[in-house]
């Protein structure tokens, strides 16, 4: 088989050309441009980089309404970019040069991060419920009738229990989740005793040792669960929900410790300064504190932080006997310290599963 | 095909085309290469150690390097049983046999995962069966074996094949008529020819499952010390922000699939079914 190529250089030269061109018709990043069409109406982009699990009510809900807002009040239609990946994907692809206009992450730490690149120059933290938009709890998702018994924390260390439980180091929500059952059981919570590092990480190795399948997100660990995977899988109050309103069977039992889970939202400087669009971006953020999106959120399974829908809301969500948050357990950076830094809490404990089996 | 190479194309014009080949695939492969190479050893070969020999890397390396074995030494045999039986059988069904061979490359390995955990997940009956009887497949180790061999079901066969079609058939009947056991004949007749091609169409189909991601990471658990996988805690380790231990994992990886595809190489080198 001789190749044709041989004996025509053109055809390389064309072909060539060919994918010079189309490289150049790639090149279309998704820059939104602010364009100052002649139509009546303005039409102008907003870029929203979220995580995955506020999609359906963002989607649904809360863009919608936020169109029709802005609309009356600027008579400017808005249209939206949206990209949801796990919130500390989103947070790199953010700082890696993604231009979104706003950050709505899962963690803190995801935010503080795109900060730390310099792309955000503004006290976040400083507005209304210190940059949160939305709050929920980590719940165990049980099978319809609690057929396992499970009731708390220690329930999940019954030999042969099958967990799920996403992968700390793909997942925030996977964070959450072990925050949650570590800070129970270092406040004292559980059968560990109370302040006390060893019995939290044996706890937490017991736990490990039960999990059968670590997905890459909160989402797809939920999903598995639902195909029917798994007894007990640890999880954001939110997923199980908005999958019961789905009509999925499955209930969950409120631990009686577990982490107040606090989502930030926040404006960023560098690309909305670029892009034109910091009055729409600061507007969608307010917007999202109003009645309505905060009801629009509960919705979807979120506990709201304005306080007036809260109340409101307040018989739709389990009090929680013992409700800690981050700061109880000494913010991020202590955290990643002593959890989940390399040689900390977490892979000490991943380390002596390996070396009992 | 001739182990003769090509007569070159005189002049300006071949000169300019062998530059522009070697200057595309230099910078589609060589480049990439060597910026892996520079992230993966920019801390010194001890940062690389310490990387590879963290209990959980090395476990998801001997996981990864094991499962593919496996999976080359089923494939060796079965695939040398397929080739064998589109090349010396005519029967009603041969093409959808040929076609089902070459689909595994058609297919997303993503769907692949799917697939699998559809067939032998804990909810479907099949993987019911097996869980209760002690032997779970998805969300365990043999899913992975599973995956490796599924993706790779080409790699021998179409390797072995053109071979098998070059032998003639006349030399199985012929011992055969000598009195020689099937077993003879596959040893002492059919088997030396194919040597190169079964070796070297094996090793390939090792190094494609090193890397393998996309249906392991929705198939197997991916458990620390007991399901996850080299490519798996590679991609945990970039997606938590620690990209020169994924880079140095990598490195391994890659070593190894480097090493192979040479070897595979030298063996058709050696024995003449080089393809360049």
């Amino acid at each position: 088989m001789k190749p044709l190529l041989h004996r025509s250089p053109i055809v390389v030269a064309a072909a060539v050309l060919a994918a010079a061109t189309l490289a150049a018709c790639g090149d279309g990043t998704p820059t939104p441009r602010t364009s100052s069409a002649p139509a009546a109406s303005v039409v102008r982009t907003l870029v929203l980089g979220a995580y995955t699990t506020p999609r359906e009510a963002y989607g649904k809900a809360i863009i919608p309404a936020f169109q029709r807002y802005w609309k009356e009040r600027t008579g400017e239609e808005v249209k939206f970019q949206e990209s949801y990946l796990g919130s500390g994907a989103q947070s790199r692809a953010i700082v890696g040069g993604f231009e979104a206009d706003i950050a709505a992450l899962s963690l803190e730490a995801d935010v503080e991060s795109i900060a730390k690149a310099g792309l955000i120059t503004h006290d976040w933290k400083a507005g209304t419920a210190n940059g949160m938009v939305t709050r929920s709890i980590v719940v165990l998702a049980v099978r319809a009738g609690n057929p396992k018994g499970i009731r708390d924390w220690d329930d999940l260390r019954t030999p042969h229990l099958n967990v799920l439980t996403p992968n700390v180091r793909t997942s925030g929500g996977a964070m959450w989740n072990v925050c949650a059952l570590y800070g129970a059981a270092l406040r004292g919570q559980t059968s560990a005793s109370k302040g006390e590092p060893s019995g939290a990480e044996q706890l937490l190795a017991d736990v490990l040792r039960n999990v059968s399948v670590m997905d890459k997100g909160a989402r797809e660990s939920i999903v598995n669960f639902e195909k029917g995977v798994g007894d007990v899988a640890i999880t954001y109050e939110n997923e199980v929900l908005v999958g019961r309103q789905a009509g999925r069977d499955y209930e969950y039992v409120v631990p009686r410790s577990t982490i107040l889970i606090e989502n930030p939202v926040a404006v960023i400087d560098t690309y909305v300064d670029k892009h034109k669009s910091r009055d729409l971006a600061e507007g969608f953020v307010a917007f999202l504190r109003t009645p309505e999106a905060q009801r629009a959120f509960a919705q979807y399974g979120y506990r709201p932080v304005e306080e007036t829908i809260a109340k409101e809301v307040e018989g739709h969500f389990p009090r929680v006997q013992d409700l800690f948050t981050v700061h109880d357990l000494g913010g991020w950076p202590e955290i990643q310290k002593t959890l989940f830094a390399p040689g900390a809490a977490y892979d000490r404990v991943t380390n002596s599963l390996g070396a009992r089996q | 095909m001739s182990n003769t190479r090509p007569a070159v194309a005189p002049g300006f014009g071949g000169l300019l085309v062998r530059a522009g080949v070697c200057a595309y695939v230099g910078a589609l492969v060589a480049l990439p290469l060597a910026a892996l190479l520079a992230e993966g050893l920019g801390q010194g070969v001890r940062a690389l150690w310490d990387a590879v020999s963290a209990p959980v890397a090395a476990e998801a390396l001997r996981l990864t390097l094991t499962t593919a074995a496996i999976m080359a030494l089923v494939n060796a045999v079965m695939g040398t049983a397929t080739a064998w039986v589109l090349a010396r059988y005519d029967f009603p069904g041969r093409g959808l046999l040929s076609a089902l061979v070459d689909l595994p490359f058609a297919i997303p390995t993503l769907v692949t995962g799917v697939m699998l955990v559809l067939l032998f997940g804990p909810q479907s009956s099949l993987g019911g069966w097996f869980a209760a009887h002690g032997f779970p497949i998805a969300f365990a180790a043999p899913s992975i074996v599973l995956a490796l061999l599924f993706i790779t079901v080409p790699f021998v066969v179409r390797a072995v094949e053109p071979v098998l079609m070059e032998q003639d058939p006349a030399e199985e009947e012929a011992a055969r008529t000598l009195g020689a056991s099937t077993f003879t004949v596959f040893w002492r007749v059919l088997l030396p020819p194919l040597w190169p091609s079964l070796l070297s169409g094996t090793i390939r189909s090792y190094a494609r499952a090193l890397g393998e991601f996309g249906s392991i990471v929705v198939v197997s658990g991916n458990i620390p010390h007991r399901t996850l996988t080299a490519p798996i805690y590679v991609f945990g380790e970039i997606e938590s922000g620690r990209s020169e231990v994924a880079a140095a994992i990598s490195v391994v990886l890659l070593a190894v699939a480097l090493g192979l595809t040479f070897g595979a190489r030298a063996i058709e080198r050696l024995t003449g079914t080089a393809r360049a």
